[in-house]
């Protein structure tokens, strides 16, 4: 018997049972569609979450040094980052002019840190939505993951001959300059002028909505306008994932060298703190992981009752049909034949019921993304590739086993068994 | 000697209480181109010698050549081969796939031969036609009388044209008019060449067998020749 004959066979029989083979295919639908979805909303809450920190600033160092010397050790420090540069792509101050500071554009006045004007009755934290004026180097909007929206960033030479130019955030340009373009535009801090020469885009992060309300002036500005308090905060970008790890391990060991600590365990000449947002990243890819694994548990579940419902139904029909397989060997079927026929049948079943799974998961993935719109902001839902092949493979897998299975048994009979059977 | 069957056994139940010797060692042997009866009650063991006789089921005990071939040292596939060229059944509950129609049950068995899609239409229509159930082919079982679809039955016990012809109570199911048309069947098959064995409780169909083997609690009770008288 060639393999066109048992292809025709199987479909026709399929086409004979169309209430069993729809019964068939739909434990396969609801176990592969299932899955589809429920995985495809896991990974977009995880990729949600990880875009999150992505533009908050991976592989970002944050360094706070308390130093009893004052700038030396921390010159140090810096010049030390500064020679690990195959780790490190940036380095930043990351200050701010705490004093309150007048900043006017044309018949605009704004003021930082006014808290005594603040309207309180909005109840809303005037910190996310104030005005912070930085003080930084020209790798500030590297160091925190800011793009570029137009004009460029504050150069080497304009932040160490402390030069009068800034850079604004989408939200402080926003607030001075609408929707004009300011890069060119002249603004006063305090009554001195600076130029405005570039803009970051909104970085729009939902728990840190201040991060756009900026305005980074060069860091040498800090004797003049910040009373030269101490810059404690650093902010250090490197170059990737691993040269994180080893820029912070390095890091460590020469700034341990730097304040040793004494017998009683405590720091000499100073203090510092080490950190990088990627521990809060991997924090979080574990906690997904975790989604994961429970979402991956539920949908595993949920494909091994599918399988048991194919499972179920195949062992009723093959076993219905063993009356048949008796005929069939009668007039000649070989053993190989039957179970070919079979084979064939099942796994055309499962294919089309399969098939049909990922569509409505596919469907039902784009309908859990429109539903959920509010979470998955800016991204839409697509089951991955791998994920609905994966699905399908098993379903068609498992229905062909317990198609098999009692085919292979019914074959094996003497025909006058299996004739005998109702 | 087409048939020849020795010392056969066929026992359920060996060595426990409820033991039941089907074949009680039988010994028969059948030429090419006879037409035996094998008559006998119910439970004489008649229908267990056609599942022997037809590779259906194997004997517990004895020797059984077909066409010169020893059955017990054929394997699976080797039997499934002898069913499909050398022997064709016909049941009485006629055993057609209701799903398929007469002809797609009727090319069934050449689909298992092998013969190529060009001639096996052909062949499954000239069966019908010898049967007179041409003009049906494109019915199901279900849509047919017993009577056409015993006729069903023989076009595709037919359609290989195999030498051995068994025929387990054909009309068992049947009127005695249709039933009489069915024998006539045989009849000419037999006048063709084929060998033809009947299986029959029926002695009036019996009658018109050329020999009569009778049968009872699995033994062979008597053989005999008969004139027979078919016009």
């Amino acid at each position: 018997m060639n393999l066109w004959q048992a292809f025709k066979m199987a479909f026709k029989s399929i086409a004979m049972k169309k209430t069993r083979s729809f019964l068939t295919m739909l434990g396969i639908i609801i176990g592969v569609a299932s899955v589809v979805i429920m995985v495809s909303v896991m990974q977009g809450q995880a990729k949600k979450s990880m875009e999150m920190f992505e533009k908050m600033g991976e592989n970002k160092i944050n360094l706070y040094i308390w130093a009893w010397d004052g700038g030396e050790s921390v010159q140090r420090v810096m010049d030390y980052c500064l020679s690990l540069n195959t780790y490190i792509s940036g380095i930043t101050p990351n200050a701010e002019i705490n004093d309150s500071v007048t900043i006017q554009y044309g018949a605009k006045t704004i003021k930082t840190n006014d808290w005594d004007n603040y309207d309180w009755s909005t109840g809303q934290d005037p910190w996310m939505t104030m005005l912070h004026v930085k003080l930084g180097s020209e790798q500030y909007g590297v160091c925190n993951n800011y793009k570029l929206a137009s004009g460029r960033e504050m150069s080497y030479l304009e932040v160490e001959k402390t030069l009068p130019v800034c850079m604004l955030g989408a939200g402080a340009k926003e607030q001075l300059f609408g929707f004009t373009d300011p890069v060119g535009e002249t603004i006063t801090l305090n009554g001195d002028p600076f130029q405005v020469v570039g803009w970051y885009q909104p970085m729009d992060l939902d728990w840190q909505p201040q991060m756009d309300n900026i305005i980074v002036i060069p860091h040498t500005f800090n004797r003049t306008m910040n009373n030269n308090y101490d810059m404690n905060e650093y902010v250090i970008k490197a170059r990737d994932a691993q040269s994180t790890v080893k820029a912070m391990t390095l890091l460590t060991a020469y700034l341990n060298g730097m304040f040793p600590k004494d017998a009683d365990g405590n720091r000499m000449n100073g203090s510092y703190d080490l950190g990088s947002d990627n521990s809060a990243a991997e924090n979080q890819q574990k906690a997904s992981m975790m989604q994961s694994l429970v979402m991956g548990a539920i949908a595993g579940i949920s494909l091994l009752v599918g399988g048991i419902g194919i499972m179920n139904i195949m062992l009723v029909t093959v076993t219905e049909r063993t009356r048949e397989i008796g005929i069939r060997k009668a007039i000649g079927a070989e053993r190989s034949s039957i179970i070919t026929q079979f084979l064939i049948e099942s796994a055309v079943i499962c294919s089309i019921g399969g098939l049909i799974g990922i569509g409505i998961g596919y469907v039902g993935t784009m309908i859990a993304g429109k539903l959920m719109a509010d979470v998955f902001e800016g991204i839409i839902l697509m089951p991955e590739p791998f994920i609905a092949v994966g699905a399908f493979l098993f379903s068609v897998v498992l229905g062909i086993i317990f198609g098999m299975y009692p085919a292979i048994k019914a074959s094996g009979l003497q025909p006058v068994v299996a004739l005998r059977a109702d | 000697m087409l048939i020849d069957i020795r010392n056969l056994y066929k026992i359920y139940n060996e060595g426990r209480e409820s033991e039941v010797r089907a074949l009680d060692g039988v010994s028969l042997q059948i030429d090419k181109g006879e037409f035996v009866a094998i008559v006998g009650q119910s439970g004489s063991g008649k229908s267990t010698m056609m599942n022997v006789l037809g590779c259906l089921d194997i004997p517990t005990y004895g020797e059984y050549r077909l066409d010169g071939n020893d059955i017990n040292s054929l394997n699976d596939k080797q039997l499934a081969r002898i069913r499909n060229r050398e022997i064709g059944f016909i049941f009485q509950g006629y055993n057609l796939i209701q799903e398929l129609d007469a002809l797609e049950n009727v090319t069934l068995p050449l689909i298992y031969r092998g013969v190529s899609v060009f001639d096996r239409e052909d062949m499954a229509m000239a069966a019908l036609a010898k049967v007179g159930m041409d003009d049906r082919a494109h019915h199901r079982p279900s849509e047919m009388s017993g009577g056409q679809q015993q006729r069903v039955a023989i076009a595709r016990a037919i359609a290989t044209s195999p030498p051995i012809i068994m025929a387990d109570e054909p009309t068992g199911a049947l009127d005695s008019k249709t039933g009489k048309h069915v024998l006539e069947i045989l009849r000419d098959l037999y006048r063709g060449g084929t060998t033809v064995l009947l299986i029959t409780h029926d002695d009036g169909i019996a009658a018109t067998a050329k020999r009569v083997v009778r049968l009872s609690d699995g033994r062979i009770v008597s053989d005999r020749q008969q004139e027979v008288d078919w016009e």
